[in-house]
């Protein structure tokens, strides 16, 4: 299987290169403004707003460590060398793409692949990740899972589930869904119960799925991000041959998940492969809230208990501004090589936000940052593991716009969110906590 | 420089180990800004958060002679923040960026250097001001467009935005603190410079060679309830200008501005593309905005009479009708959509540079008919744009000037374009805003020797020591 990823080295015309020499430096990048009316100030970019120099701030500054990195013609006496600082600067972004959403011009539908691309020629000269993933990586070696839990006991929490349950063991049994758990709630025990409340709202309302249990194997996101590309690849390319055996020999034609990285990984990353198409032939890939409202919509479902609760909604950077089709002028047909021309915006905003508001009962109100311009909860892009208490002080301050709503709860999609953002309302002693959707829908069916 | 190798030490003793750096990734970030200027890293950058620190950064800079520059969003065009001597240090104003005041009632706010158009927009909004937005990036910070004499959507009625500030603190280049207009006498009161001596004329246009601003009073006006744009179109500059000096006269206009095909076209064609033949050369728009709907349709009924009157003439101006999405792109400021420089540079790079100049506006035409042939001699589009600022008959006079950035050859001939354009208009009277160094040498090699003594002996005076942003002005 090959992949064709790009490397910030790569030679030819519309290479990165290319791309991260289009930033103008015109910050307009480091703030999630927009004239409205209102105009609306915010601020976008957690690493940016912690760290404060330019090489840190939004897409300007990632421009500048590709230049940096590959060189710049301007200063020739200057000679690129890993310092412990760069890769500190290069691996406290969250790739959280809220930069992205703001820049207009050719380089924005790059910028991700850019700051990925650094990565991935750290980890290939040996210099990257950081000392503090490697721990990550011996997981995903040893336990294919990054969060060091052995393989045994990835199916643990399926010890917990009601006897009564729908749920197949799909190796065995054929069903048209797959419920791809993720190693999350897997192996994190305080989002654990995602998965069991995806589960008992899939038997509430009748769906015919199963999961894959102990043979399931991480959608390898975490290691993608942090540049690690080899390990990515052989987790990815296992899934892929197990979800093409799945469709050929259960009857698999859904794969659903309740977790934003691993869609994101699934619908994003893996079309890299050469083989995706083959092996993803007659599947799709949804997240449990857009299978759920697609279903509801169908009137095949609705929550019917009362849940007396005044909510907002956190937007993952993984199910929202993660997910655009870049329409891109490769063969300069339209305007020239390579210039950006429209997206086509695929991100979840608002399956999620009807289905809150289906609950009887339920108050909901946006953050200020929402959507598109979603604050970034700080977990992503390997901070979590390398940044534990940094992720946790940006989760606060989502925490406390979050609070600014009047709600008592956040709702989010995904549980390196949720988790993240609980881990933030302690650091402030905040009540203010954060249950993921299904748990919700969960006590309205 | 007096060797002092811990001066990374001492600027972190003052602002903290995380808000003082001198890694060379970092120091590469700051190098450069869109402008043709070539890279040259600082040795440092530190963020201070509140006035004291600044003024112990500036008696460090002192004792040890260490080139200091202020900064706040660098998104000038100008090169104005890249060091043009070794070992220098930039205070990244960033930190300072609070609205320290809006006055609802006497209509002026009082602004921290970090404070961005973005951040204002959104608090004036709320309360029905405005102030003078840019066509730059949101991002841009209010008191460096200010105190560089940024233009404005409203520089028709109102003038420049130095000429909308009021009062400010600063901290001289010795770490004296002081303070220049209303302010220096009654502590919270920020509502003019007059009548006391205008010293803000030490501090406006100086490109931070003379001080860091630390707070700026500027006024804030009302958002008027209603506006019209009108448009214009003609086939040449001359009768532009002739239209835009009789408009001009009404003083109705909060921006009266044109800009001929190539500037109007998104991007800026890069390189050079024809003008189709029926395309109009020149288009104007004139923003009106007015308190009554009488107020406006006095305002429209002047915009009509003046196309009359130079079409009995025998000008070729003709009213013309634009969509409305371009008429946002004139009022809805400050604009993420022009901000970005979408406009201007996704076709070329990632640079943009301009002789950007105020000019007399009876010089207009013989400046642009020299500035059409050198730009497309060198397969560059000629984009340019003119603005009739408040006062006598002067504006801007500006060729937009895409740049692959990538390329140095393109970057170079984009430099050459720019600096021949330049010594055209300075024979002509114009003067450059902003002017990175190589305008300056080119200001100063025409300049009263006068002028170049009274600028030499102010600054020798001011900045003893000669550190900040030396080699900027030139003449020091």
């Amino acid at each position: 299987m090959e992949w064709d990823f790009r490397n910030i080295d790569d030679e030819g015309e519309l290479n990165l290169k290319h791309f991260f020499w289009k930033c103008t430096a015109c910050g307009t990048c480091r703030s999630g403004y927009t004239y409205g009316p209102p105009p609306t100030f915010r601020v976008i970019c957690p690493q940016g707003n912690k760290f404060g120099f330019q090489g840190f701030y939004g897409s300007k500054g990632k421009a500048a460590l590709a230049r940096w990195m590959t060189g710049c013609s301007y200063l020739k006496d200057e000679k690129f060398e890993y310092t412990p600082e760069f890769l500190h600067t290069l691996y406290t972004c969250t790739e959280c793409g809220g930069c992205q959403n703001q820049c207009m011009i050719d380089f924005k539908p790059h910028i991700i692949d850019t700051i990925e691309a650094m990565r991935a020629r750290a980890v290939q000269d040996g210099k990257g990740p950081l000392q503090e993933h490697h721990i990550l990586l011996t997981s995903m070696k040893n336990n294919d899972n990054p969060y060091t839990g052995p393989r045994a006991i990835r199916a643990k929490w399926m010890k917990k589930i009601s006897k009564d349950t729908k749920l197949k063991d799909i190796n065995k049994e054929s069903s048209p869904v797959l419920y791809y758990a993720g190693c999350t709630p897997a192996y994190n025990a305080p989002v654990r119960n995602l998965a069991l409340c995806t589960v008992s709202v899939f038997d509430k309302i009748g769906l015919d799925y199963g999961a894959l249990g102990k043979t399931e194997v991480c959608c390898g996101s975490t290691v993608l991000r942090i540049g690690e590309r080899e390990t990515f690849k052989r987790v990815a390319q296992h899934n892929l041959e197990q979800f093409k055996w799945l469709h050929d020999e259960r009857g698999v034609d859904t794969i659903v998940t309740s977790c934003a990285g691993c869609y994101r990984a699934m619908v994003e990353d893996y079309p890299h492969s050469d083989e995706f198409k083959e092996c993803m032939d007659g599947i799709e890939v949804k997240h449990t809230s857009e299978l759920l409202y697609e279903k509801y919509k169908n009137g095949e479902w609705e929550p019917t208990k009362e849940v007396n609760m005044k909510v907002t909604y956190h937007d993952p950077c993984h199910l929202g501004r993660h997910l655009k089709e870049w329409i891109i002028d490769w063969d300069g047909s339209t305007q020239w090589k390579g210039s950006y021309l429209d997206c086509i915006d695929k991100g979840i905003f608002e399956a999620p936000r009807e289905l809150i508001k289906a609950i009887p009962g339920i108050e909901f109100e946006d953050m200020k940052r929402a959507r598109n311009n979603s604050f970034c909860c700080g977990s992503g892009g390997g901070i979590k593991t390398a940044f534990p208490d940094w992720a946790a002080e940006n989760a606060s301050l989502r925490v406390e716009e979050a609070a600014d709503t009047g709600a008592e709860m956040i709702i989010s999609t995904c549980p390196f969110c949720h988790a993240n953002l609980n881990d933030g309302a302690k650091v402030i002693k905040s009540e203010l906590k954060t249950m993921d959707l299904i748990e919700l829908l969960d006590q309205a069916l | 420089m007096v060797e002092n190798t811990n001066i990374l030490g001492e600027l972190k003793g003052i602002v903290g180990d995380a808000h003082a750096t001198s890694d060379k990734h970092i120091m590469y970030a700051y190098s450069y800004d869109m402008c043709f200027v070539p890279n040259k890293l600082p040795q440092y950058v530190a963020q201070p958060a509140n006035v004291e620190e600044i003024v112990e950064i500036m008696k460090l800079c002192n004792k040890t002679k260490t080139p200091v520059i202020p900064v706040g969003a660098n998104t000038n065009i100008g090169g104005l923040c890249i060091p043009k001597k070794d070992n220098t240090l930039l205070v990244d104003t960033r930190r300072l960026n609070k609205i320290l005041r809006i006055d609802e009632e006497s209509r002026y706010a009082v602004v921290e250097p970090g404070v961005s158009h973005a951040q204002l927009a959104e608090e004036l909004f709320k309360r029905g001001l405005r102030f003078g937005w840019p066509v730059g990036p949101p991002s841009g910070t209010v008191v460096g467009c200010a105190i560089s004499h940024g233009i404005s959507g409203m520089s028709g009625r109102y003038g420049l935005n130095s000429q909308m500030t009021t009062s400010m603190e600063v901290v001289r280049p010795t770490g004296e603190l002081c303070r220049v207009g209303s302010c220096a006498i009654q502590k919270d009161s920020w509502h003019s410079f007059l009548p006391l001596p205008r010293m803000d004329g030490l501090f406006h246009g100086w490109l931070g060679t003379t001080g860091i601003v630390t707070k700026l009073g500027i006024y804030t006006p009302a958002v008027p309830p209603y506006y019209e744009i009108v448009t214009c179109s003609t086939q040449n500059i001359s009768d532009m200008y002739k239209y835009m000096l009789e408009f001009s006269r009404y003083e109705v206009a909060d921006d009266l501005t044109a800009v001929n095909w190539w500037l109007s076209q998104v991007p800026i064609p890069y390189p050079f593309k024809e003008k189709p033949a029926d395309a109009p050369e020149w288009n104007s728009y004139a923003v009106l905005y007015a308190y009554t709907e009488k107020e406006l349709e006095a305002k429209v009924e002047a915009f009509d009479m003046t196309i009359k009157h130079q079409q009995g003439l025998g000008s070729t101006v003709q009213a013309t009708e634009i969509p409305e999405e371009s008429k946002r792109g004139r009022t809805e400021l400050p604009s993420q959509i022009v901000g970005s420089t979408k406009n201007y540079c996704k076709e070329a790079g990632g640079g943009i540079s301009w002789p950007g100049t105020f000019t007399p506006a009876n010089k207009w035409a013989q400046v642009y008919d020299k500035w059409y042939d050198i730009y497309t001699k060198r397969n560059l589009s000629p984009s340019t744009r003119v603005t009739m600022y408040r006062g006598i008959h002067y504006g801007m006079l500006r060729a937009m000037t895409p740049i692959n950035k990538q390329s140095p050859e393109e970057t170079e001939n984009a430099k050459m374009a720019i600096i021949e354009a330049l010594r055209v208009l300075l024979d002509a009277g114009g003067i450059p805003y902003k002017p990175p160094v190589d305008f300056g040498m080119e200001i100063n090699a025409r300049a009263d020797k006068g002028y170049q003594k009274l600028m030499a002996d102010i600054k020798d005076m001011i900045d003893p020591n000669g550190i900040m942003n030396p080699g900027q002005l030139v003449v020091r």
